[in-house]
């Protein structure tokens, strides 16, 4: 097995305690504090168009996005979209300090008016860990701040905002517009770049979205279209700006609530982790833990390998080596602990992020018999690697065979034939002479002997005729020299693999030699067939059966052969009705 | 005759060339190779080629693909090939098509000088050499009600001259008795198989061995 050191990395699931309810409560008030204060503003406010229906969106949005937020960081303490989303909150509350007549409360209100639509990019872009995960995010939420709060800070110092003009610098009204038409339409733009990293975000997704999960995408992206408009009829001066800044505001309000039935639904969705309960205590244990998982995921796609620190790699269920994706790349990975030790990791659908409480429950749930599994599995692993190298010693044996038998082909066999040539070519000279003549037909049948007992070797070494003119022609010539008349088919198209193709001919040699031995048969048959992912060879003899399969180092050799291959024997011998001997070797078609 | 030889052992090469030169043979051209002898058979239409069925690059069947090519595109060129060890399969392989011009021998039946040639000139008329192994291994099975144990010891021998390729005159030599012995033989042979007789000798070569193959 190659072994390619991968330690475990220190773990991505780990569990950040949840903050204290103190501290929650204390965003939850404060957050009530903050939309209060926006009521009392908006309608004391003497600048504020319709302050009723104005200071009713913006508490929809404050309370929205701080409860919410609130609930999330309780119930998700390891996602950072729990904060951003107080924080969200509470920028909304900043920006609608706009509407006091207070004038620094007035002029830092409208030198944040961007804030908002910001901070729900952000948001949106970060679920669900709270973290821009892509360069592209990355790059769409820092554009966004830089725009959005710089320049309008340069606006506050080149213009300055409300009738006293705070921290004015010089006076440019006309730049300041300007850039306040720059600002509209670039974050148009940006909230578009938005909606379309959420779609392609949910076209890459290879595991279909949980219902509740794409009403959230959908009503992220509906938040930023509506972003977009607004902002696009405000640069243009087109009217009807009430109604859409209304609809704004209730769709941005719209996605913290389906947050929250997400949450709920991820709840109702470890029923499928009662169900994995139930099935990994069944008796007998499912054959195939990823299977169950992949069940209870719903993540058809899911590898589970389990960590074999003997060889230090990850194996799959039967043993085999398996590669892990590099960091971040596709699919996900989750490292599965217990008791401080590495078991295994889950290769997920990376849209699993979005649920991690169910991540969580199922690999809890599966824990103990993932223990029991990866112990089954390196048992497997080891198994492997001793098939594995039983078959490289085969391979070598028989490399070194072939090579000998090469040797003696183009060394003692040939410059016997040419001795002989020689003496042929001395006979004519010396003609007549015939005590002579006595002694050279005495020195070629020596050499003509010499020649048969090489050529016996050489044929034991290795089957020079199956390398060089493959098993068909092979197992003619076998089946010519048989003691009995041997019916031989052989149904290939092309050729086998080399050890394949030996293994099967000393099968069959070793085979047919038995049958001449102790069968007492009148004939047999041999036959090699296709089949879909194996080669099956079989010889069936008519003769007296009950050969003794137990023992008989030919028989154990044959099998040792076969199995180092991955292959199977099987030998039935009753007792008066023949033998049929059974090879059959995996070979991909 | 003109021969041309494929072997890629030096010793047997040149010895070969030498044996068949000082024999009256004209050997036009000798090589290593497959390809080289393909080219030599194009270029000098020589009446037969003596080929090793082991050649480089591979050492595998380059030999014996050579030898099928060469029957394929010059049927006037008698192949006898070359072997350490013969092979039934193979021998059926080369007379697929026809046992006209084909040989198939051990290599060293180059100890018995006066067969060997023979078999070099029967072969570049037009005949058959098949080793003799081949036949003797198919006589030698056990065959339940078998016509084979009916035939007398002589008749096994006219029966395996037969199926090596030899004609009768040829037999008859072997033997050191008269043509009109070896024909009445050959008859009688044919009878107790149930063969029927043909005139031509390299017809009867594959008819006896598929005969002992069934």
């Amino acid at each position: 097995m190659v072994s390619f050191a991968l330690a475990p990395r220190a773990e991505t699931g780990l569990i950040r305690a949840p903050p204290r309810p103190l501290v929650l409560l204390a965003f939850a008030l404060a957050g009530c504090a903050a939309a209060a204060f926006s009521v009392v503003s908006a309608l004391a406010s003497d600048h504020v168009r319709e302050p009723e229906a104005q200071a009713a969106l913006v508490v929809w949005v404050i309370l929205a996005y701080v409860l919410a937020g609130a609930v999330a960081w309780w119930r998700r303490p390891e996602s950072r979209l729990g904060p951003l989303m107080i924080a969200a909150g509470f920028g909304t509350f900043v920006s609608m300090l706009g509407w006091s007549n207070l004038d620094l409360l007035r002029t830092t209100g409208q030198a944040f008016d961007f804030l908002p639509p910001i901070l729900f990019l952000h948001v949106f872009l970060a679920f669900p860990t709270g973290r821009l995960e892509r360069p592209v995010e990355r790059a769409v939420v820092l554009a966004a701040y830089v725009l959005g709060i710089g320049l309008g800070l340069v606006r506050m110092l080149l213009g300055g905002f409300g009738p006293d003009r705070m921290f004015e610098l010089v006076s440019e009204p006309g730049v300041a517009d300007v850039l306040l038409r720059v600002q509209l339409v670039t974050s148009a733009a940006l909230a578009m770049a938005g909606v379309g990293v959420l779609v392609a975000r949910r076209r890459g997704a290879g595991r279909p979205l949980r219902r509740s999960v794409a009403l959230l995408h959908d009503s992220f992206a509906l938040a930023l279209v509506l972003i977009a408009v607004l902002a696009l009829r405000h640069a243009l001066g087109i009217s009807g700006f009430e109604t859409i800044q209304r609809a704004t505001f209730f769709a941005v309000g719209l996605a913290p609530l389906a947050f929250l039935i997400g949450l709920l639904h991820a709840r109702l969705a470890r029923s499928a982790v009662g169900e994995l309960l139930v099935e990994l205590q069944a008796d007998p244990a499912p054959p195939d833990l990823r299977d169950s998982l992949a069940r209870a995921l719903r993540d058809p796609s899911l590898t589970l390998a389990y960590w074999l620190p003997e060889f230090g790699s990850y194996a799959d269920h039967d043993g085999r080596p398996v590669t892990l994706p590099g960091a971040g790349g596709r699919p996900a990975t989750r490292l599965i602990d217990r008791g401080g030790a590495h078991v295994a990791v889950l290769l997920h659908d990376p849209a699993l992020r979005d649920e991690p409480e169910l991540l969580e429950a199922v690999t809890a749930v599966a824990g103990m018999a993932l223990e029991n599994a990866r112990l089954n599995v390196e048992l497997r692993a080891r198994v492997e690697e001793l098939r594995g190298s039983r078959a490289r010693i085969l391979e070598a044996g028989s490399r070194e065979r072939q090579r000998l038998e090469r040797n003696l082909h183009d060394g003692a066999q040939h410059r016997l034939v040419a001795l002989s040539l020689q003496l042929s070519l001395l006979e004519e000279q010396l003609a007549g002479d015939r005590s002579a003549a006595t002694q050279l037909d005495r020195a070629r049948a020596e050499i003509d002997l010499s020649l048969e007992e090489l050529r016996e070797i050489a044929q034991g070494l290795h089957p020079a005729v199956v390398s060089g003119h493959g098993l068909a022609v092979a197992l003619e010539g076998l089946a010519a020299r048989a003691s009995v008349p041997v019916h031989v088919s052989v149904e290939l198209e092309g050729r086998l693999p080399e050890p394949l193709e030996v293994a099967a001919y000393y099968l069959v040699a070793e085979t047919l030699t038995n049958v001449g031995k102790y069968a007492h048969a009148s004939r047999a048959t041999v036959e090699v067939t296709r089949r879909i992912d194996s080669v099956r060879v079989d010889v069936v003899d008519d003769g007296v059966g009950g050969a003794d399969t137990s023992g008989g180092t030919g028989l154990r050799g044959l099998a040792d052969r076969v199995e180092a291959l991955g292959g199977s024997l099987r030998i039935w011998s009753p007792a008066g009705r023949g033998t049929h001997v059974r090879a059959e070797m995996p070979c991909a078609s | 005759m003109r021969v041309v030889i494929a072997e890629d052992g030096l010793l047997l090469r040149e010895g070969l060339a030498q044996l068949l030169g000082a024999r009256g043979f004209d050997v036009v051209g000798t090589c290593e190779t497959a390809d080289r002898l393909l080219r030599l058979v194009e270029d000098s239409a020589p009446d037969v080629a003596v080929v090793d069925i082991r050649l480089p690059p591979t050492h595998s069947d380059e030999g014996l693909q050579a030898a099928l090519e060469i029957r394929a595109r010059h049927p006037s060129v008698g192949v006898l090939v070359l072997s350490q060890y013969v092979e039934l399969g193979l021998a059926m392989k080369l007379l697929a098509e026809s046992a006209e011009g084909v040989g198939y021998l051990l290599k060293n039946r180059v100890n018995n000088l006066t067969d060997f040639l023979a078999a070099v000139r029967r072969v570049a008329a037009g005949g058959t050499a098949i080793d003799p192994i081949i036949i003797s291994t198919l006589l030698s099975k056990r065959r339940s009600d078998d016509p084979l144990a009916e035939l007398t010891t002589r008749e096994r021998e006219i029966l395996v001259l037969m199926a090596e390729g030899r004609s009768n005159q040829g037999i008859a030599d072997k033997l050191v008795i008269t043509l009109r012995a070896v024909e009445r033989h050959v008859s009688t042979v044919f009878g107790k198989l149930g063969l029927p007789s043909t005139g031509k000798e390299s017809r009867r070569v594959l008819a006896v061995l598929l005969y002992l193959r069934s």
